[in-house]
């Protein structure tokens, strides 16, 4: 079959475009641990129960290490529980989000934390707060008529 | 380039069918050129998008 030189080239050319594009999104998966929220989670719960379910039944900050924390967060028309999250700087914060009644959004502005509070699931992300730093978090989902006042702030003190 | 393209030419000559493969070989240049220039797009938008999710990271 005749292929004409150009066409060559550019088949190569995109064909190399592409293997470096999946080459860094293969490392940055395996190696730095980047995924997108929204793996299946361990946690199992009933979304008519979620406040009845640990650990969703005590929604919080739990320290797991020098200065390392799970959050585990309940989206709800129209707020966050709980509000007003007050970590030190540097912190590392694994976030499990659920949602009690509709999807919501769970998104802090400036960062990579971006997920969906969807009703019986629970979805993760880790983030670490090197800035100190008042970071609002914001319901990014239609969720109802209160949806744009869905927001509250995460304290990041020096 | 020339020299090559020249040895191409009269090769093909010499098999008769100069026409048709003229045909098929001058106009890729255009396309050659709109192809890396998409090519190009793709690859800046990709490496800026993935540069601002490295440095929100």
């Amino acid at each position: 079959m005749h292929i004409h030189r150009l066409e060559k080239l550019w088949i190569i050319i995109g064909t190399a475009m592409l293997v470096v594009f999946l080459v860094a999104i293969g490392i940055g998966a395996y190696a730095m641990g980047n995924h997108p929220p929204g793996h299946t989670s361990s946690i199992k719960l009933d979304p008519e129960k979620v406040y009845e379910t640990p650990p969703f039944d005590n929604p919080g900050l739990e320290k797991i290490g020098e200065n390392e924390y799970n959050a585990y967060i309940v989206a709800y028309i129209y707020g966050y529980n709980p509000g007003n999250i007050e970590i030190p700087v540097g912190a590392t914060v694994h976030f499990y989000v659920t949602s009690a009644d509709v999807v919501h959004g769970f998104n802090i502005p400036g960062t990579i934390v971006n997920m969906m509070a969807i009703p019986g699931e629970v979805n993760e992300m880790t983030y670490t707060f090197d800035e100190p730093a008042e970071y609002l978090l914001l319901c990014n989902e239609y969720c109802g008529i209160g949806h744009e006042y869905m927001a509250t702030t995460i304290t990041v003190k020096g | 380039m020339d020299a090559r393209r020249d040895q191409m030419e009269s090769k093909r000559r010499e098999n008769g069918n100069n026409q048709q493969e003229h045909g098929q070989d001058e106009p890729l240049k255009g396309t050659f050129a709109s192809v890396l220039m998409l090519g190009a797009f793709i690859a800046v938008s990709w490496i800026g998008v993935f540069l601002l999710f490295l440095n929100r990271s």
